[in-house]
């Protein structure tokens, strides 16, 4: 009897564990959706990369330093970023339709998701290591800055071929 | 009859499937250092016309001489080929124009004949293509450290209009050398380029191609384009045909006197009433026709420069 109390009582930790970390998910999944990250240059990156620097919210820092991959690849295709105005350039976004992530939603709705294809195009991030002065609390939340390298002409290839994008030479 | 039918419907099927597969003509683009550049690099050479001297660029010695020049135009036409559009290389342009220059000077039938070329021929063999990179790049230098000024323009052979830009300046370094500057430049501002003019082609399949047209007459016509038809004088009518025929009668007449017409800012359809692409040839032949047919029963010439570009002569062929 004492045994079964203690497996329930460990199976109702770890799901409402799970609820709550799924709950944080859905919030900056929210928060993505509201365009509620920044995005800016970090460099020159490697021929068909970028290279940028994204600052995204969550009450748990593990959940914001996940969600900077999926900011990285949202914003560079609907945000566009910033840059210094020496070597960093800012970047337009590469779909210049604003409404088409809603007219899309059958395709973004899946890239977008936990695991999702959107993780193609994540080459590289300081996950692993965040900057003191990378990570800041503002008020109950954490503001958390990461350096993310997209692989954007790969991106922009699949976008073209599933029509979400026209490419230089379509209608040609 | 069952036949004939099943005939008929496999042709129709034929010609709208070939109509799905209509494709505007694709515009070419190439690369060409820009003025700035060449006189800036000492690539120009000097002639006299008419007492006054004239400096054009040297492109040719400016290709063999600079290897930045190739590094730069080579990068921006790997990374436009990437995007799927190949550019036009202006080495290999002038190189080509070269040896057909060669090629006719030697060519003759068996009866001796050479190849038939006018003064006109002689001046349209230049490297040209329909949308013009104009590139430009200038060293800063603040004592030792070294930065990169780049420009890249897109520029309308015809209309002349700036239809893409990116320009702007590298972050200054003690260590890097140009060649790296430079990649890097073409790198961060390739991007914003191809974005502009994907919204300059954006804007042409929706509004139709822009083109120039251009109404002259030879001295040796004895009519005019104020001479009257129907009570209207010629240049109302060549008006009058343009707002029937261009996209929402988009067009300007820039230019109007007796001897001749300017029309800016033609906006043509891609594609004729067959579903065929067509250019500034296609659509000034419509107007050429128009012009022959009775009550005008014009005689003229039709002459053209790329896509965007036609000149209608009236008098004679």
């Amino acid at each position: 009897m004492k045994k079964q109390i203690i497996t329930i009582l460990v199976v109702l930790v770890a799901s409402v564990a799970t609820f709550a970390q799924s709950g944080k998910q859905k919030k900056a999944d929210a928060a993505t959706e509201a365009w509620r990250y920044e995005i800016e240059c970090a460099g020159v990156g490697a021929d068909g990369t970028y290279l940028v620097k994204v600052w995204s919210y969550s009450k748990k820092p593990s959940i914001a330093i996940t969600q900077a991959k999926k900011n990285a690849v949202h914003g560079i295709i609907f945000k566009g970023f910033s840059g210094d105005g020496r070597s960093c350039a800012s970047q337009k976004a590469m779909a210049n339709n604003p409404n088409i992530e809603a007219e899309k939603g059958d395709f973004f709705g899946p890239f977008f998701e936990e695991g999702g294809k959107y993780m193609k195009y994540v080459t590289e991030s300081t996950d692993g290591f965040v900057d003191a002065g990378d990570r800041l609390k503002v008020g109950k939340e954490y503001k958390i800055g990461i350096i993310v390298a997209v692989s954007k002409d790969a991106l922009r290839k699949d976008l073209e071929a599933a029509g979400i994008i026209r490419g230089l030479s379509s209608g040609f | 009859m069952r036949k004939v039918t099943t005939k008929i419907f496999a042709i129709l099927a034929l010609f709208m499937v070939s109509l799905s597969y209509a494709q505007a003509k694709k515009p070419t683009i190439m690369v060409v250092p820009s003025d700035l550049w060449c006189n800036q690099n000492g690539f120009m050479t000097t002639y006299d016309n008419q007492g006054t001297t004239v400096k054009i660029p040297d492109y040719k010695r400016a290709f063999q001489e600079n290897p930045e020049l190739i590094q730069v135009i080579s990068k921006i036409n790997g990374l436009m080929a990437e995007r799927g559009f190949p550019l036009k290389n202006m080495e290999s342009a002038i190189k080509t124009l070269e040896s057909e220059s060669a090629e006719n000077a030697m060519l003759s039938s068996k009866s001796g004949a050479g190849v038939a070329e006018s003064p006109i021929d002689k001046l349209k063999k230049v490297a040209k293509a329909d949308i013009i990179m104009q590139l430009t790049w200038t060293l800063n230098s603040t004592g030792p450290k070294k930065s990169v000024n780049f420009t890249l323009q897109g520029i309308d052979s015809y209309t002349d209009k700036q239809i893409a830009t990116a320009t702007g300046t590298g972050s200054p370094s003690f260590s890097v050398v140009l060649p790296v500057l430079l990649e890097e430049s073409v790198l961060a501002h390739i991007d914003n380029f191809n974005a502009s003019l994907q919204k300059h082609f954006d804007d042409m399949f929706e509004n139709g191609r822009e083109i120039i047209i251009r109404v002259k007459k030879f001295d040796s016509w004895s009519g005019d384009l104020e001479q009257e038809y129907g009570g209207k004088e010629l240049s109302s009518v060549l008006e009058e045909w343009m707002t029937a025929n261009t996209v929402k009668g988009r067009f300007s007449t820039s230019d109007a006197t007796e001897n001749m017409m300017l029309f800016e800012q033609v906006r043509i359809p891609l594609y004729d009433a067959t579903g065929k692409a067509i250019d500034a040839r296609g659509f000034a032949k419509s107007l050429q026709d128009f012009l022959k047919k009775a009550p005008y029963l014009i005689p003229n010439k039709l002459m053209m420069k790329g896509l965007g570009q036609a000149v209608i002569v009236l008098g004679e062929k």
